[in-house]
């Protein structure tokens, strides 16, 4: 192993045992501390793989809860890595990681033949042949992709602030609304946006299943692209919660590559709205639209796991005539595209069942999160709708949406 | 990123979260900063208070804070709000449903490694009179729980006199959950049993043994958000006393409390900021202005009026130490240790060591001082195993004192 874990300092004091929410649901998996450090050990001997590498999800809920630091899910994520390197991943998973590729060639199909999916029975049952459970929602991909829309799209001229936006695949192919709103709410702050198309996929879902070398190559190019604005100054953001982290842990999968690139870490949209409100560059207090509204907000693990707290839902609190609580009520469960895999959808609904109820109970009937695919689980679990914070304060500020 | 608020509490352990609470309970906005969740989700959850006053029982905890030395911190806090703290705490657990009770006295209760253990407030189910008017008791364990051998709970059990004439038996239950993968610890059970299925199953797989044993010994095993109804409801199906055993890591009863305490916290409109280290603080004549973090990235600035630090001891992070020297980490301030560190720890496992009470020393309105008594940080309080001059493992104070500072510092610091 070429990397750095801390697993010594795993005292063994089970604390992310009892946090972890998949060995809350379920036996089958060994369990953070077992399968990190107490594993590792035995990794480092060469001494074979525990059968249970592929049920962590990597939500980070044991890196979280950790007192000592232990980085618990990256050791998993590494072993995983190099148990890939010789037992090749299945189709299924080469077909769940690499969702950009798949989008990029469904891009000129009319909608309803890309998400022939999502109704047709016989595409269900090749896709449950394939490993992907048939009960699961497949986000649907959206009639026009966003790189496309983001042409399209005349921003105001005399912008003389910058800011760099990067998309996502979620983004990208299903929710280029969202992206389309954050650029509407930088050019009202005043910022021009650029949106280079070299940008890939973070990688999370290639190195999570298994494609190690596939996600450096992602990597690779997006931290060449970033590079070239943090040299000018530029900031540089996102508005998923999983592709900051991603970018954010760049140098403990990609050392080598994150040692060239100088710093590895993408700024967070709404964070960077926050810093424009504090500006005085956008006035929540002067929203068009003031009427009573209730949300019940989500926390993604992944932004949970980046110690920022929650600019999503500070936004929102931010906003006249909103009333929005925390659900607090842990993990959806979805993962990115571990709740979509046949042997592992039970496990995913079961984690998500807890907030599911909180939701349902509170009587709320618009949601807020910011990562997809915690949208797209709340969407099955619970029937809601389902809104980005960034969206609800475009809406809020423009009114006639 | 720079924020401000009117209170920064550091820690989410019991101090911590009790502090953030009282203080956003006097309508203080509050921000918790934490890179872990503490020590009370792996404990048993029962507040002990105080056990054991130079290696002697106490029969009344309250009755021998006398006998503590002037800087321990129930001297300091004072015995009017180490109370307060406790009924308040109380308060909060009976809302959720989980009722705390404390004893006469010191309450004994049972552990899984066949010990009688002083504690104060604890759930209901913990509390183990009952033993005392029954002769027959059964020691319940299931199957592939490796932590609790039920021979082992009892050969124990039989050295106190008082228990040496009980006629125990041992009951192992069939582990009621297929394909594990890992040994079953009370925790997987419990939270079986929190479902209806594994309530089921509980209460048919006890039944035999409570037509003829008045008094059964479990794991703490009986649900997690429903722990009390779940016995209330196995004692008077079954006609049984269940009492609850207090287990090693993963306690689940502070698992349970945690859930209780977290959920409040949300209520209460804490800004929570998990997974997040503080690293630095900026202090401008005597009077700390901001305390940055670092996260997965970049560091983030947190100004406040006012600070509560409740990082935990060794175990916690909140003390850092080399050969030699210790220190507390947020502030960099020295704890008073001998340069020889061979001083630090007593010759004998179970001894007096000096390391188990090494802390920061503060003053009544737990604000830091120097040797000398004057106050370093005015605007700094600390609780918690942070603090100094208490050991609470031999003394059994750990919750207890955890929760007493927690509470004074965060009431103090709402009164500002
Ligand atoms: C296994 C075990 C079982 C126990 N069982 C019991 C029991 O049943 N009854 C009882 O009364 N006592 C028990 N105790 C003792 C008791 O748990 C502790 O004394 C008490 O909980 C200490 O609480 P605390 O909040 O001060 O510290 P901790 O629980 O250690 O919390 C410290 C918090 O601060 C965070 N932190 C530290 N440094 C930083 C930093 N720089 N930046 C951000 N965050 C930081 C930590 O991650 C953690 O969240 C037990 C202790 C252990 C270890």
């Amino acid at each position: 192993m070429n990397h750095n874990t801390n697993l010594d300092k795993c005292v063994a004091c089970s604390t992310c045992v009892v946090q972890c929410p998949v060995s809350e649901v379920t036996s089958k998996f060994i369990g953070p501390r077992m399968l990190g450090p107490a594993s590792q050990r035995f990794r480092l001997l060469n001494d074979g793989e525990d059968n249970s590498l592929s049920y962590c999800t990597n939500c980070k809920n044991c890196d979280i809860s950790c007192p000592h630091g232990v980085d618990i899910s990256n050791i998993n994520m590494l072993a995983r890595a190099e148990y890939c390197r010789e037992h090749r991943p299945s189709f299924r998973d080469w077909v769940l990681a690499h969702g950009e590729l798949e989008a990029k060639l469904v891009r000129y199909l009319p909608t309803f033949l890309a998400n022939m999916g999502q109704a047709n029975p016989i595409t269900k049952l090749l896709l449950s042949r394939l490993g992907i459970s048939p009960k699961a929602d497949l986000p649907k991909f959206a009639p026009k992709q966003f790189p496309a829309m983001f042409k399209a799209y005349k921003q105001p001229e005399g912008l003389t602030k910058k800011v760099v936006f990067y998309p996502g695949c979620f983004v990208k192919a299903y929710a280029p609304q969202v992206g389309m709103d954050f650029v509407w709410l930088m050019n009202k702050a005043g910022y021009y946006v650029e949106c280079p198309d070299t940008f890939s996929c973070c990688g999370t879902p290639l190195y999570t299943n298994g494609f190690e070398e596939d996600a450096r190559k992602n990597a690779a190019a997006n931290l060449m692209e970033m590079a070239k604005w943090h040299n000018e100054g530029v900031p540089v953001m996102s508005l998923c919660p999983s592709c900051q982290l991603m970018f954010k842990e760049y140098p403990v999968y990609f050392p080598d590559l994150a040692e060239t690139a100088g710093s590895t870490d993408i700024g967070d949209c709404m964070q960077f709205v926050i810093e424009c409100i504090e500006r005085g560059e956008l006035d929540p207090a002067s929203a068009a639209v003031q009427t009573p509204l209730d949300i019940i907000y989500h926390a993604p693990c992944h932004l949970r796991a980046q110690g920022i707290g929650l600019p999503g839902f500070d936004i929102l609190r931010m906003l006249p005539g909103v009333n929005a609580v925390n659900a607090d009520a842990g993990c959806c469960g979805i993962s990115g595209s571990y709740g979509f895999k046949k042997e592992k959808y039970d496990i995913a609904m079961a984690v998500g069942s807890k907030l599911f109820e909180t939701i349902k109970d509170s009587g709320i009937e618009l949601v807020s999160t910011e990562c997809g695919t915690c949208k797209v689980q709340i969407m099955h679990g619970t029937g809601k709708s389902v809104a980005h914070p960034l969206s609800i304060l475009r809406q809020r500020l423009e009114g006639s949406n | 990123m720079n924020r401000k608020t009117d209170i920064v509490v550091v820690g989410s352990g019991i101090a911590g979260m009790t502090a953030a609470l009282t203080a956003a309970q006097s309508g203080k906005k509050v921000t918790l900063l934490t890179h872990g969740v503490g020590s009370l989700a792996i404990s048993s959850g029962s507040i002990d208070v105080l056990g054991y006053v130079n290696g002697k029982a106490v029969a009344d905890p309250f009755a021998a804070m006398a006998d503590l030395p002037e800087n321990h911190p129930y001297r300091l806090v004072g015995e009017a709000d180490v109370r307060a703290s406790l009924d308040w705490l109380k308060e909060l657990c009976g809302k959720a449903g989980m009722a705390m009770q404390a004893g006469e006295g010191n309450q004994q209760l049972v552990t899984v490694m066949g010990t009688l253990k002083p504690s104060w407030l604890t759930p209901l189910s913990f509390h183990a009179e009952a033993i005392e008017d029954v002769l027959r008791v059964a020691v319940v364990s299931v199957e592939d729980m490796k932590d609790v051998h039920p021979g082992l709970i009892i050969d124990q059990l039989q050295r106190y006199p008082a228990l040496a004439k009980k006629e125990f038996v041992k009951a192992i239950l069939p582990n009621p959950i297929q394909q594990a993968h890992r040994n079953v610890t009370p925790l997987d059970i419990a939270r079986f049993v929190e479902r209806p299925e594994g309530l089921q199953w509980l209460k048919d797989s006890l039944a035999p043994y409570a037509k003829l044993y008045p008094v059964l010994l479990l794991p703490p095993i009986l649900g997690m958000k429903h722990s009390q109804k779940i016995w209330e409801q196995l004692c008077s199906a079954l006609n049984v006393k269940i009492v609850e055993m207090v287990s090693i890591p993963p306690g689940v009863a502070g698992l349970r409390l945690r859930e209780v305490m977290k959920k409040a916290l949300n209520e209460a409109g804490v800004y929570l900021v998990e997974n997040t280290e503080v690293v630095r603080s900026e202090v401008e004549q005597g009077a700390c202005k901001a305390l940055t973090t670092v996260a997965t990235g970049g560091e983030n600035r947190w100004e406040a009026d006012s600070f509560i630090i409740a990082t935990g001891g060794l175990l916690g992070g909140g003390i850092g130490t080399a050969p030699g020297k210790a220190w507390e980490t947020i502030f960099g301030l020295p704890l008073d240790m001998p340069e020889n560190t061979e001083e630090w720890s007593s010759p004998s496992i179970f001894g007096d060591s000096l390391f188990a009470r090494m802390g920061v020393k503060v003053n009544e309105a737990l604000k830091p001082v120097d040797a000398e008594g004057s106050v370093i940080l005015n605007n700094v309080r600390f609780a918690g195993r942070i603090l100094g001059g208490y050991d609470f493992a031999t003394e059994k104070s750990g919750h207890g004192v955890a929760l007493a500072t927690g509470w004074h510092a965060g009431t103090l610091a709402g009164k500002e």
